[in-house]
């Protein structure tokens, strides 16, 4: 099964804005260089949140199962990962 | 501005153990739980000490199966060997049943619980927390337990702990099946619906602990690995579930069933002792002091055992240094903090394998008669490992 067909089982209320961001791009690329690609925060994340395109992390916090691995993974301690707000993000049923 | 005398933060087993401990004693109790419901964020396999739930939160604990029979399947380089139990006292038990339950025995108690409220920050009068900001408007409080799980945000923003690091936390996955209830019957050969197991399994190269739970119509299953050892491998966590549930024959056995959740979630491998457990009047229990037992997986009991901790210190004004005693002074607690070493071992270098590969050695050695196969295995593993497991032997009494 594809992950994608995996995250379609999760209840989920959509947050308008990202609760994860990316402190300096920079440091993104220089990661890039250092590690290859999938970079740490691409390869841990069991939901597909993180993408390298054009040279720059693309982020679809959508997916976001809010485990907090990108952030422990990181190696430059540059992801800033807050919860979603009022409620939003997944809503476990067995948790 | 709304007043308390303790504001909890998150309604989680620790959450509500002390919103329960601190409503008991007649204080003003609010509990905001950021999901839309408690329970509906948290992630276990999960299985419980029934009578240990009980002791604290009274009886009619929600639960899916007593676990009957405990497998332990321990894979060396060829196949597995595996060890079954037979415990007293383990049931499993879902999430949001379980902590939506916990969370309405502190309401009754009197405690006020909030949902889908994100603590943001608290603020500070030197040494003394204030207020909690929260998405929806600023509380005041005498004092703070901060039960917000292990991605313990407001306790990092206070400074009162960092940040967990790659090589003291695991990864995990897990799957959900649905299952009707006859099918586990004789998939697991159970005699009823009451009966169940849980099946833990043990791979090497890379580290990874598998996990199996019968629930009542459902079958959860799941692996953890540590977060370095994916990270350097570039190895993708639902890659490593599925190959466990192929490696395994799990995949087999759930075949046709349909998936009804996938989650995910870290696991502290580190934290208490080695940590401060509060500042002033704001103290810390739970995942957020990395509370899980490494060799039972168990993180309900102690995050219990803490949350009611938390709760008497709130009560009674504990200094961090009072609160930590205390906290050494409870079996669920210090248990974990006398098998950090054996733990740290663990997920650093290949001691997993090498504990694995002995009794998987001595075991096959013994089952096939062959004596002096044994006491080749013994005399090998002389120098390096048995001294070890003799002295976490002798140091978890």
């Amino acid at each position: 099964m594809r992950l994608e067909e995996k995250l379609y089982t999760l209840r989920y209320k959509k947050d308008e804005e990202s609760h994860l961001s990316i402190n300096d791009v920079d440091k993104c690329i220089e990661c890039e260089k250092e590690n290859g690609n999938p970079m740490p925060c691409i390869s841990i994340c069991p939901a597909n949140v993180y993408s390298w395109e054009d040279n720059k992390i693309v982020i679809g916090y959508e997916n976001c199962v809010e485990c907090g691995a990108c952030r422990i993974a990181c190696p430059y301690e540059n992801i800033h990962w807050e919860y979603p707000k009022f409620g939003k993000g997944i809503a476990l049923r067995y948790g | 501005m709304l007043n308390y005398d303790i504001v909890v933060v998150g309604a989680g087993p620790a959450g509500s153990a002390a919103a329960l401990k601190a409503a008991s004693a007649g204080k003003k109790v609010l509990v905001i739980e950021r999901g839309p419901e408690p329970g509906s964020k948290n992630v276990s396999g999960a299985m419980i000490r029934k009578d240990f739930v009980s002791s604290v939160f009274g009886d009619s604990v929600p639960f899916e199966r007593k676990v009957d029979t405990l497998k332990l399947s321990l894979y060396d380089k060829e196949s597995p060997v595996n060890i079954d139990f037979h415990p007293n006292q383990l049931v499993t038990t879902g999430r949001l049943k379980l902590d939506k339950w916990m969370s309405s025995v502190a309401e009754n108690a009197g405690a006020m619980v909030i949902s889908k409220t994100t603590g943001l920050n608290l603020t500070w009068d030197g040494d003394k927390a204030k207020t909690l900001i929260t998405d929806r408007g600023e509380v005041s409080a005498k004092s703070f337990i901060l039960a917000e799980g292990v991605n313990a945000l407001l306790s990092m923003k206070s400074g009162i702990r960092g940040d967990l690091n790659t090589e003291n936390s695991v990864q995990t996955v897990k799957e959900v099946y649905s299952v009707k209830k006859e099918d586990i019957n004789s998939i697991f050969g159970f005699p009823d619906e009451s009966t169940g197991m849980s099946w833990r399994f043990v791979m090497t190269d890379p580290l990874v602990a598998g996990f199996l739970y019968t629930y009542k119509d459902s079958v959860s299953v799941g692996i953890g690995s540590p977060i370095n050892q994916l990270v350097e491998r570039k190895i993708r966590p639902e890659k490593l579930l599925d190959d466990f549930l192929d490696k395994t024959g799990l995949s087999a056995k759930l075949k046709g069933y349909s998936l009804r959740e996938y989650s995910a979630k870290v696991i502290p491998e580190g934290g208490f002792p080695n940590m401060n457990v509060s500042k002033g009047n704001v103290y810390i229990c739970g995942d957020a002091l990395g509370l899980v037992d490494p060799l039972t997986f168990d993180g309900i009991s102690p995050a219990i055992a803490s949350g009611t901790l938390a709760g008497t210190a709130a009560l009674e004004g504990f200094t961090p240094d009072i609160y930590k005693y205390e906290m050494m002074k409870n079996t669920e607690i210090s248990k974990i903090a006398k098998e950090r070493k054996l733990e740290s071992e663990f997920m650093s270098g290949n001691k997993a394998g090498e504990y694995i590969n002995m009794i998987s050695t001595l075991l096959k050695n013994w089952a096939s008669g062959d004596l002096s196969g044994i006491r080749g295995t013994m005399i090998e593993n002389y120098k390096n490992i048995i001294p070890d497991m003799l002295s976490f032997v002798i140091n978890m009494r």
